[in-house]
């Protein structure tokens, strides 16, 4: 195996010896990269609730909505980060199921998975996962529905903050609305292998 | 991308390539070439001995052979004028195809100082003289091509900025006008199926819109659609750009009989 | 000169084939340049210095992937080497043997396409499942992706729902919808079965280390989540210096290939999961892939290693839609294919001679190209070294003596003289070119020497210079 190592660095070596010069990293301006007049002046909520319901995602502030939501769908039975049971479970009502454990050899019994998020970003409406704040990945990918809980404080205005804010997770999420594909004749079908629903609860 | 440089040399003394396809059949077009230059105050020389840009070799892979007719061409425009030529595709292989074959050769720099002097006709006249605007009378309705070697050029632009401002002009656009009209150079008899998919697509949405003729900055370009057309038993008129001027300036009496 | 295999394959396509490509190419494409420009009025700004961060890389990979090698041992991931195909297979097999594993799942990856990974995998006893929605259709098919970013661009609902019914996924039904849900249900049992998940890599940063997956369909986090063990399979060309440089090229990526701000997901693994994350893997392992790209880097086509796989050029291809993808017979399509496919083949570039080749140069491709890639240049380069190599065989068509005769004007003008009497030469003796030329298009009326004749007749301040 290092044999191998050493072949390939060493006809890399060979391949370059012949260039007189090396093309030069640019310093490019972080502005280049924002598309200003999606967030100019506006305020970061408001661009986040708007560009995630553009991707079919939704965000809502109140969990009232959240239980009308999930009533109307007929989705009551489903995962819950043990750490959000208190704040939902009041609010959400008897009606709903909450297993604070995620049984892998059950998955299609969760309808819905509510965990935390670590971030969201308001110029494409995405909710930011990572492995410290999600309870279980599997519990935020294979229900139908899932419910990031994002404090409002953790919104990036851009793109260019999020990827700043990356940090040292190991598994760093950005979900852009629910999952999708467009294989079969460029026809647009939400809900693949991952949730066919994306909601943020924003809260303060 | 064949972008030229911004430091041309430009002035009213020119030379003027013709290029190997006015040269066999698109005369006209390089007549009215010369009139519209001469009427703009130009004086030009024609280097009796040129031939071609060395572009159909160059394309078709045989640099040897195309590096042959191109150190002609070098050694028959002599001097440092402007060489103007009324073809993007001609202009495109001196500025940029020709300095790329020769990037290993030992005139290279003598190349490259010969791209440099090199203007399509419409960059030209914009450009390289300042004429934003052009006089005269010329009714009819136009769709024009914009030929795939004006890509990174202000070829284009300065084409339609012209012929937009004469009178009686009335330009249309037509669908897809960014692609290719699959022409290609040698690509059009080796890949004969493709290239006329694509010219008959084009075919499709030039006739769309109901032109009077189709005009274009490469001769080329139209020698295949109006090939196409013909054969098809639907003939289109097609014209360079140039006859275009200079007709606007018959029509306005601007130009001696 | 006889026709080429893409053009010939171009005659044979059927309409409904060259339909569906047309119409999901332009509509991409046109939605691509609206969402680009709409949100970045400079976005050719942007393309010109994603190429120049890409360049910068390929052309400094003696200090990358040794740099980017060690931060990826730091944190905590295994790094493999494989300078050929069969080396990158046999280091999967070999990581999975390690674990006693039989089943893995795969999300989309060219490079595993280039290694044909799924193939000997199987042969090895594996049960080799892929997991993005095209590619499984690809898979139970037997069949051939025909673009790099929809594989199955070529097909219509009716053929998928033929080929669902044939294995056993239900009965005949073409509702995409149904379609969607069966392939949903089927392989979400698979992942939870799985031992080992396989990816590929948009980008591997040097700065952290960090791997950068960009999909829409959930596979790739269902591999990642579903099982314990992480192989990613990544060409050696696709690193980026900087964290920073990825706000530059995910904003470009999206867009260029599927018309999207952002995919769905846009995943950013540093490492095997955290301790106290239930789910995900223990182990994780990136092979970097050769399998020809050295050669690639030692040649004057190298900036073609710039490509972070989007499909744009694929997409505004004028001869990608009248051809389709199976017409290049390679892994990749297209204008990017046309250069990558023929120099990856090595001593099989002769079978893909044809591919440089099928191109009328328009330059399209260079223009959406998100790092800017200069592939008729490429192409051109291409066309020289086929010449240069194979000569008579090149299939190149005859110009040494056109070249002659451009370079002695007295035999030019003599043949502007004469050439009109070829147009009483019976076709069958014509020139090759001048024949096929009529096969499909009238030639205009022979005008040969009438402007020179003109011109020195002339008496105004035009000079002609003998």
């Amino acid at each position: 195996m290092s044999d191998a190592r050493t072949d390939m660095l060493g006809r890399v070596n060979k391949a370059l010896a012949i260039l007189p010069e090396r093309a030069k990293l640019p310093d490019w301006d972080a502005e280049l990269a924002i598309a200003r007049k999606l967030v100019e002046e506006r305020d970061a909520l408001e661009v986040f609730a708007e560009r995630i319901k553009l991707v079919n995602g939704l965000a809502m502030t109140d969990i009232a909505e959240l239980a009308t939501y999930l009533k109307k769908g007929g989705w009551l039975s489903g995962y819950c980060d043990p750490a959000l049971v208190p704040l939902l479970a009041p609010k959400l009502g008897p009606e709903f199921n909450l297993s604070t454990e995620f049984d892998r050899t059950r998955v299609d019994d969760f309808a819905f998975g509510i965990t935390r998020a670590a971030g969201g970003i308001a110029e494409t409406g995405t909710i930011i996962l990572n492995d410290t704040l999600t309870s279980r990945r599997l519990g935020a990918l294979t229900p139908w529905v899932h419910i990031a809980v994002l404090p409002r404080k953790l919104i990036h205005r851009t793109l260019t903050d999020a990827v700043h804010a990356l940090g040292d997770d190991p598994n760093v999420i950005w979900c852009t609305g629910p999952s999708k594909t467009a294989d079969i004749e460029g026809i647009l079908i939400e809900g693949v292998h991952g949730p066919g629903a994306q909601i943020a609860l924003v809260i303060e | 991308m064949s972008t030229p440089s911004s430091n041309r040399p430009t002035g009213k003394r020119v030379q003027l390539m013709s290029t190997c396809l006015c040269d066999a059949y698109f005369d006209d077009a390089a007549k009215a070439t010369v009139e519209v230059l001469e009427y703009l105050g130009c004086t030009i020389d024609y280097p009796e001995a040129q031939t071609c840009c060395g572009q159909p070799a160059f394309n078709s892979g045989d640099w040897p052979a195309s590096r042959r007719v191109v150190r002609h061409t070098a050694k028959v425009f002599t001097g440092s004028a402007p060489i103007i030529v009324p073809s993007a595709s001609c202009a495109a292989m001196l500025v940029h195809g020709a300095p790329l074959e020769f990037e290993k050769e030992a005139d290279h720099a003598e190349i490259e100082k010969l791209g440099n002097r090199a203007w399509e006709l419409a960059d030209f006249i914009v450009n390289g003289l300042g004429v934003k605007t052009w006089p005269g009378k010329f009714s009819a309705k136009i769709a024009f091509h914009t030929s795939c070697h004006s890509r990174g050029t202000k070829s284009g632009e300065s084409t339609l900025a012209l012929l937009r401002s004469i009178a009686g002009v009335d330009l249309v656009t037509f669908g897809e006008g960014e692609q290719c009209c699959g022409f290609g150079g040698t690509f059009s008899v080796t890949f004969p199926n493709i290239s006329k998919g694509m010219g008959d697509l084009k075919l499709e949405h030039i006739r769309a819109v109901k032109p009077d003729m189709l005009v274009s900055g490469d001769s080329s370009c139209m020698m295949h659609l109006a090939g196409l057309a013909e054969k098809e038993g639907q003939p289109i008129k097609t014209l360079h750009f140039a006859q275009i001027l200079r007709d606007a300036l018959k029509n306005g009496g601007l130009l001696p009989s | 000169m006889s026709v080429s295999p893409i053009d010939g394959f171009a005659a044979g396509l059927t309409t409904e084939t060259r339909d569906a490509v047309y119409k999901s190419t332009k509509t991409t494409h046109e939605k691509r340049t609206k969402l680009l420009f709409d949100h970045f009025p400079d976005a050719n700004r942007l393309r010109e210095i994603a190429g120049e961060i890409k360049q910068h890389v390929i052309e400094n990979l003696d200090t990358y992937l040794p740099e980017v090698e060690k931060k990826l041992r730091a944190n905590g991931v295994q790094v493999h080497w494989a300078p050929t195909a069969e080396a990158a297979n046999q280091a999967v097999l070999d990581i999975m043997r390690k674990r006693n594993a039989t089943k893995i799942v795969k999300a989309k990856t060219m490079v595993s396409e280039e290694t044909e990974l799924t193939h000997f995998l199987e042969k090895n006893g594996v049960e080799c499942l892929e997991t993005d929605l095209g590619e499984f259709i690809v898979q139970i098919d037997h069949d051939h992706p025909s673009h790099i970013v929809r594989p199955i661009i070529h097909k219509s609902r009716r053929q998928v729902a033929e080929s669902f019914e044939k294995n056993g996924l239900g009965k005949y039904n073409d509702d995409p919808n149904v379609i969607t849900q069966r392939a949903r249900v089927f392989l979400r049992q698979k992942y939870l079965e799985a031992d080992v998940g396989l990816t590929g890599a948009n980008f591997v940063v040097a700065e952290s280390g960090r791997l950068v997956l960009v999909t829409n369909e959930g596979n790739s986090r269902f591999c990642l989540a579903a099982t314990r063990c992480h192989i990613a399979m990544v060409g050696i060309e696709k690193i980026l210096p900087r964290d920073r440089d990825l706000a530059l090229l995910l904003n470009l990526l999206a867009r260029s290939a599927t018309a999207q701000q952002l995919t769905v997901y846009t995943e950013f693994i540093k490492g095997p999961r955290k301790p106290t994350q239930p789910d995900g893997p223990d182990e994780m392992h990136v092979i970097f892939v050769d399998n020809g790209r050295i050669d690639v880097l030692a040649s004057d086509c190298r900036d073609i290693l710039r490509c972070i796989r989007c499909g744009a050029c694929l997409n505004v291809c004028p001869v990608y839609r009248q051809a389709s993808g199976h017409a290049y017979r390679s892994v990749y399509p297209g204008p990017v294919g046309a250069v990558l496919s023929p120099l990856l083949a090595k001593e099989k570039f002769p079978e893909l001679a044809d591919l440089p080749k099928a191109s009328s140069l328009c330059g399209a491709c260079q223009e959406v190209c998100p790092v800017n890639i200069p592939i008729p240049d490429l192409l051109l380069r291409l066309r020289n070294k086929n010449k240069q190599e194979h000569g008579p065989s090149s299939g190149t068509p005859p110009m040494g003596a056109w070249s002659i005769l451009a370079s002695q004007p007295f035999a030019w003008k003599n043949a502007l003289a004469l050439g009109g009497t070829v147009n009483y030469v019976p076709r069958a003796l014509m020139p090759a070119p001048l024949r096929k030329w009529q096969d499909v298009r009238t030639l205009p009326p022979w005008r040969g020497g009438e402007f020179r004749k003109w011109l020195k007749n002339r008496p105004t301040s035009t000079k002609a210079q003998s």
